[in-house]
């Protein structure tokens, strides 16, 4: 979508996209180059939505760069806090122990079972996975048979 | 005298971004050998337990699996593989999957749900709540897409789609995902039960998924008979199993027949799959013989 400034007969440049504190609305500024007229497109409820549902932006270089990953659903779904997380901390390291105690559980839950607890390293800070922290989490995340 | 629009570079290139999420999808599918998507277009005729089982026994088999759950308002596959408590991570090449049994890679709505009250609701604001309706396909589809180019499934054998409800659900599927529709990169298996109601709805689903180019791998119907505590087919569930004759009208191959076994509901509910502890069972050896054909089809 383009705009010409009607004194000049140029093609409007875009200057800024602004989305309201709801959501509902974006205002997307435009300027004559020449004699600075601005104007401003504001969408309404309707026409927001069916943008944000393509999963695209309007005015900016969005080629440049990819989007975060799954930005859409965690800026769409509503009601809820997004449950993603960045890692915190290096990949915490297995012991021995805990190790020699993973491999007791059967093969098929095996890799399971270990990002449940490698999850739960990371998040508490804990560098070593050792068969302590394991109980830990066993109680805390109400794990049985692990 | 006007500035010719099209000289202005377009800013917001709203084609190119589309076509760019269509790469994305492209560029991080490629390291996934097969692609298999599963449906019915019928509802409640077992698709997503079959599913997370032929995944299980293909993962047995030694191939890395990967399931998404294309069923966003009724997402399932995480709980069917015992993936329904980890968190989703974020890291610098997109969002790591759940891990489930058998190393199953899942990536399901499931996953993105605070707790099992919370359905899935697309922001709308304002007084457009009425109006959801207008856009909740494109948000799925958007969803969906998400999943498939965001995912680190990483190096799969084989990527399990499992469709929801719907005959119209492949045609959108396949927009996405255009290795459903070559027999080389992968193809759509169809789910019905033995019952005339399924067959209408089911014949409907594979004449539309035809027409958007599927490539069919093959017709299984589930629920064929019920497994009593001896573990062998006691009786009927529906009085009119035609799967194979139903495979024959579209040309398409009869991948088999699977009964119904109590056990096979109960264990898959609780996360572990019912081929995993029983393969020898009746059921099981026909979820295993399908997952054989299968590999055999890659070959």
């Amino acid at each position: 979508m383009k705009f010409i400034c009607q004194s000049d007969h140029t093609v409007m440049e875009f200057v800024e996209n602004i989305t309201s504190e709801s959501g509902g609305s974006m205002s997307i500024m435009f300027q004559c180059p020449t004699c600075g007229r601005g104007i401003a497109m504001v969408t309404n409820l309707g026409e927001t939505q069916l943008v944000r549902s393509l999963g695209v932006t309007i005015g900016h270089e969005a080629l440049a760069t990819a989007p975060e990953p799954m930005s859409m659903i965690r800026s769409a779904l509503t009601g809820q806090s997004s449950p993603l997380t960045s890692p915190a901390g290096p990949e915490p390291v297995w012991s021995e122990a805990a190790l020699k105690r993973l491999s007791a559980a059967p093969t098929f839950v095996q890799g399971m079972i270990r990002r449940l607890y490698t999850d739960y390293a990371r998040q508490k800070g804990y560098p070593e996975i050792t068969p302590a922290v394991m109980n830990e989490a066993r109680e805390t995340l109400g794990m049985t048979g692990m | 005298m006007v500035t010719d629009p099209s000289a202005v570079p377009d800013k917001s290139n709203v084609l190119g971004q589309v076509l760019a999420q269509r790469e994305r999808v492209a560029a991080r599918l490629a390291q996934v050998e097969r692609i298999l998507a599963v449906m019915s277009g019928k509802g409640g005729v077992g698709k997503s337990a079959l599913t997370a089982n032929l995944a299980v026994a293909l993962a047995m088999g030694g191939r890395a699996v990967g399931v998404l759950d294309a069923d966003i308002n009724g997402a399932s596959a995480a709980a069917m593989l015992g993936a329904r408590r980890q968190k989703l991570e974020i890291t610098p090449n997109g969002v790591r999957p759940a891990i489930g049994v058998c190393d199953i890679r899942v990536m399901s709505m499931d996953l993105f749900l605070p707790d099992d009250d919370t359905p899935v609701r697309w922001q709308h604001p304002g007084g457009l709540a009425a109006d959801q309706f207008v856009w909740r396909g494109t948000m799925e589809a958007n969803a969906l897409r998400e999943f498939l180019s965001d995912t680190e499934w990483e190096t799969l054998d084989y990527l399990l789609l499992d469709l929801p409800p719907g005959a119209d659900r492949f045609d959108t599927v396949a927009r996405l995902v255009p290795q459903l529709t070559s027999a080389s990169t992968g193809g759509t298996i169809v789910v019905t039960i033995p019952s005339r109601v399924s067959h209408l709805v089911v014949r409907r689903t594979i004449a539309a998924a035809r027409e958007a180019g599927a490539h069919l791998i093959g017709l299984i119907e589930n629920m064929a008979g019920y497994v009593g505590e001896g573990g062998q087919v006691v009786g009927e569930l529906f009085p009119d199993g035609r799967g194979a004759a139903l495979a024959d009208d579209f040309g398409i191959p009869y991948l088999g027949s699977v009964p119904f076994d109590p056990r096979l509901a109960r264990e898959t509910d609780s996360g572990r799959p019912f081929v995993i502890e029983h393969a020898e069972s009746t059921a099981g050896r026909a979820i295993l013989n399908i997952a054989a054909i299968l590999l055999q089809e890659r070959n």
